[in-house]
């Protein structure tokens, strides 16, 4: 559940710097950057972007998203093949690849990495479900699988969570496959297998290791860290024992030149990765401009410096051999109404409110005019957004949006906004948060509509919400997993406050929709479906709706293969440093 | 001695001593300017139309707009206007609250002692342990957020220090000769304490007023850029949050509005407060 203050702009990606010493000319190291503390090194608390990148470049799980396709695509990663998915929706079979050792460590007999197997998931997925661990991502299976949460229970008392008991949920049926049984269809269950949550670990480690097993990860993946320090600066080295893993061949057509480049090398690229840890803005954008890093999000501050109005990078960058990326994040930015309130369930009023407020503008205003207007829930980028779609009361400052707006206010039984009491606008207390209130209101005043704005702190606003004492606030939703499913889910009616469905909504026939299209897998008949409930969404105005924001991200010249992705845990294995340009490029810094 | 007379004279000599001062009047003159604007501001002959959008977002100082616009396009002259009123507001408000409660409670302590002293000075000790910022959070969940509060928070906590100095005051008046002159005469407690005690220390408030007024105006600000103060206006805290970010792309006039016109009163009731302690302290006179 990732519910995002509006302002947090897209900054995510940071920078890496490396320190003092040179590194060998002929080595390839990847120097990547974080901006906050790194929790440590368990898949099971690992909730947060920093922690979950850094676990997820020693642990794997069964299956990864495709590093070179877009839409989103999962793949299988410690799977040897995408599951066998039973006819009702329920076992999902998968076989795990043979072969595959765990790092080296003294917590295994003779300090050899034994080789992963089937118990080894059934073992990490209880792990996240032991109720004495209280691990962050339980969430994310709670009440999926069959006999796990009844497990959960039982255990939460005993003395010793037995973790020998055989959960129909998860079981393996043999060495190398393994089963998952659910309570009912969920086809996003897969996703959840991708995030770090569900990654394997090795039993005998966790034992060996005990409460300290935070700071000792030893997984299967392309990278080893003997131990984890709370430091500035974390250093990964190569696993030498890493299995056959081959760059993809297969790509979307904006990234065919990658792949067809890379087609079948060995994984990973580079042979160490040094994340440091800078908390600040302004060094982190320094020792990027120094090529001590080499990427970085752009911090907001330097952004008009950085990039032109047109959208292009500056020339005193671009002649440094600067690349600029930019890609739409997986998220909506919107006002949401309280549709408790008879005074909002008037459909035309929330109408005449959103034709009144000017997007074009608010987007110059806050993101630069680099975000794309929404015009419904769903972002560019998963199925079921609509391309070309354009929602007919969504407003652009026009006279003529205007004039329909004061039509629907009148027609709302509001003329000119007569009989209509002062609303209220609730948002977090940052500047930009408020400001955006303030334009609100600045949109509504056109209409004669009168709007209050009040700041509050997150947790406070939060519990406003679920209290229903809010009439409108500014809010954002970031995906968790790349399906629709996870926006519409803010529609659904038994999803109200304190679910994720804050303004209430619940419409039957959205609910039918949403009830059918949540359990079909991935095809166009769901598609179709999730576009209807988009449509639907887009006229019935449970919110005014605001933009999707945009990545922006500058890399060096050097940096080869680099992609934004919403997804990134584990993508640094297929980065890789061109030495050689490297060398001319740091001249010109 | 008659209170009466002395004290006549006392206030005829304070303000011609002040109008010889050439800073001191300024500042006078200032603050009179100060409080002029916010009340034709609150009456709605100035920057009354402070929300109107006059020109594109982030237009620098011209000829029409001496402090350019800010991201709305909206005057940022008419913002400071409007923050005025706040500003003046505050200061006036929370500086007749503190006094009251100051005054009373300082008085009855040092008059009468014992154990009425005691808890009034266990009551103050305790009470200017809150920070302000947590009693305005404490009120913004009974009240709301607004005005209202900000007057309440920054009152209640800023009457300790001028409470201390009444208490003081008066225990040292309360066994002169003219007090005890009116009590042989019959004069009761309370007679004693107002009618003669409290005009020979209003010289403490006068100065007090003048020093609380401009700390009111500075805390206002803090509270408003924090986002704890005034909603849905401009004040001159919010400007100056505006600005923080606005910064980065160069436009510095709401800031530098902003900090201006706190600047230039807050200066004022500073030098004013200093002259009037000269002016108004007994001992100082003839120095």
């Amino acid at each position: 559940m990732k519910k995002f203050a509006l302002p947090i702009l897209a900054l995510s990606r940071l920078p890496l710097f490396s320190c003092t010493k040179k590194e060998e000319a002929n080595e390839k190291v990847l120097n990547l950057v974080v901006g906050s503390e790194v929790k440590g090194m368990d898949p099971i608390y690992s909730n947060d972007r920093y922690s979950s990148n850094e676990t997820a470049r020693v642990y794997e799980g069964l299956l990864e998203y495709h590093y070179l396709k877009r839409p989103y695509q999962l793949t299988p990663n410690l799977a040897e093949a995408m599951p066998e998915v039973s006819n009702n929706g329920l076992t999902y079979t998968f076989k795990v690849k043979k072969g595959v050792k765990f790092h080296d460590d003294k917590a295994f007999p003779g300090g050899k990495g034994r080789e992963l197997v089937a118990e080894d998931f059934v073992y990490s997925i209880k792990r996240l479900a032991d109720p004495k661990l209280q691990g962050l991502g339980w969430w994310v299976i709670d009440g999926k699988l069959k006999g796990l949460n009844e497990w959960r229970e039982k255990n939460t008392s005993a003395e010793k969570v037995n973790y020998d008991e055989v959960v129909e949920g998860v079981k393996a049926l043999d060495s190398h496959t393994v089963q998952f049984n659910l309570t009912k269809p969920f086809p996003q269950f897969l996703y959840s297998l991708a995030m770090t949550f569900t990654f394997a670990t090795a039993k005998e480690v966790v034992e060996h290791y005990g409460n300290e097993f935070l700071n000792h990860p030893v997984g299967t993946g392309p990278f080893m860290l003997p131990e984890f320090k709370q430091t500035n600066r974390i250093e990964y080295v190569v696993n030498p024992n890493y299995r056959e893993k081959k760059f993809p061949c297969d790509a979307s057509e904006e990234f065919e030149a990658i792949a067809k480049e890379y087609c079948g090398k060995t994984l990973p690229l580079v042979k160490k990765i040094v994340v440091n840890i800078i908390k600040e803005d302004q060094p982190r954008w320094l020792n990027f401009q120094k090529g001590n890093l080499d990427y970085i999000g752009i911090p907001k501050d330097n952004f008009d410096a950085a990039v032109t109005p047109t959208n292009e990078l500056a020339t005193d960058l671009s002649t440094k051999g600067i690349d600029l990326l930019i890609q739409p994040s997986l998220d909506v930015t919107y006002t949401a109404f309280n549709l408790d309130l008879d005074l909002l369930k008037n459909k035309k009023l929330r109408q005449a409110l959103s034709l009144a407020y000017d997007i074009d503008t608010s987007n110059k205003l806050f993101y630069n005019n680099r975000a794309l207007p929404a015009q419904s829930l769903v972002p560019p980028g998963i199925a079921g957004y609509i391309k070309g779609y354009e929602n007919p009361y969504r407003g652009h400052g026009k006279e003529a949006d205007i004039a329909k707006a004061k039509k629907l206010l009148a027609e709302a039984g509001y003329p000119e906004g007569k009989g209509l009491k002062e609303l209220t606008y609730d948002c977090p207390s940052s500047t930009v948060s408020r400001q955006i209130g303030e334009y609100t209101k600045q949109q509504f005043a056109q209409i004669g509509v009168k709007l209050k704005v009040v700041q509050n702190t997150w947790p406070e606003l939060q519990k406003k919400i679920d209290k229903r004492q809010v009439e409108l606030w500014g809010i954002a939703w970031g995906a968790d997993y790349p399906d629709a499913e996870n926006f519409l889910q803010l529609l659904y009616g038994p999803n109200r406050a304190p679910g994720a469905n804050g303004s209430g909504y619940d419409n039957p026939e959205f609910n039918r929709l949403y009830a059918s299209a949540a359990v079909m897998q991935d095809t166009p008949e769901r598609t179709a479906l999730y576009e209807k409930m988009v449509r639907m969404a887009a006229e019935e105005m449970p919110w005014i709706y605001g933009v999707h924001r945009q990545n922006y991200v500058l890399k060096h010249s050097w940096l080869k293969n680099y992609v934004i992705t919403d997804f990134e845990a584990g993508s640094e294995q297929y980065l890789d440093v061109d030495l050689a340009a490297k060398k001319t490029a740091l001249e010109k810094l | 001695m008659s209170t009466n007379a002395e004290s006549k004279s006392l206030w005829r000599h304070a303000f011609e001593q002040l109008c010889k001062d050439k800073l001191a009047l300024t500042s006078l003159i200032i603050v009179a300017v100060y409080s002029l604007v916010a009340i034709l501001v609150a009456l709605g002959v100035l920057a009354s139309d402070w929300e109107q959008s006059v020109g594109p977002s982030y237009n620098p100082p011209s000829a029409d707009h001496p402090f350019g616009l800010d991201i709305f396009g909206m005057s940022v002259w008419a913002k400071t206007l409007k923050g005025t009123e706040v500003a003046m507001s505050v200061g006036l408000v929370t500086s007749l609250i503190s006094i009251t409660i100051g005054v009373t409670l300082g008085a009855l302590a040092g008059y009468f002692g014992g154990k009425i002293d005691e808890a009034i000075v266990w009551f103050y000790t305790t009470f200017t342990s809150i920070p302000y910022i947590m009693l305005v959070v404490a009120i913004a969940f009974i009240l709301g957020k607004g005005l209202m509060t900000v007057y309440l928070a920054l009152g209640l906590t800023s009457w300790v220090s001028l409470c201390r100095l009444i208490r003081g005051e008066v225990m040292r008046h309360k066994d002169r000769e003219y007090v005890q002159a009116a009590g042989a005469i019959g004069g009761g407690d309370m007679r004693k304490l107002f009618v003669h005690i409290l005009p020979n220390v209003l010289h403490i408030v006068i100065i007090n007023f003048s020093l609380s007024f401009q700390t009111a105006i500075k805390s206002e600000v803090i509270l408003s850029y924090l986002g704890l103060g005034v909603q849905g206006r401009p004040s001159w805290g919010i400007m100056i949050d505006d600005a923080k970010l606005e910064l980065a792309r160069g436009v510095w006039w709401q800031l530098a509005a902003a900090t201006l016109a706190m600047l230039i009163v807050v200066l004022a009731f500073n030098i004013l407060g200093d002259a009037l302690r000269d002016a108004l302290d007994p001992k100082l006179k003839g120095k």
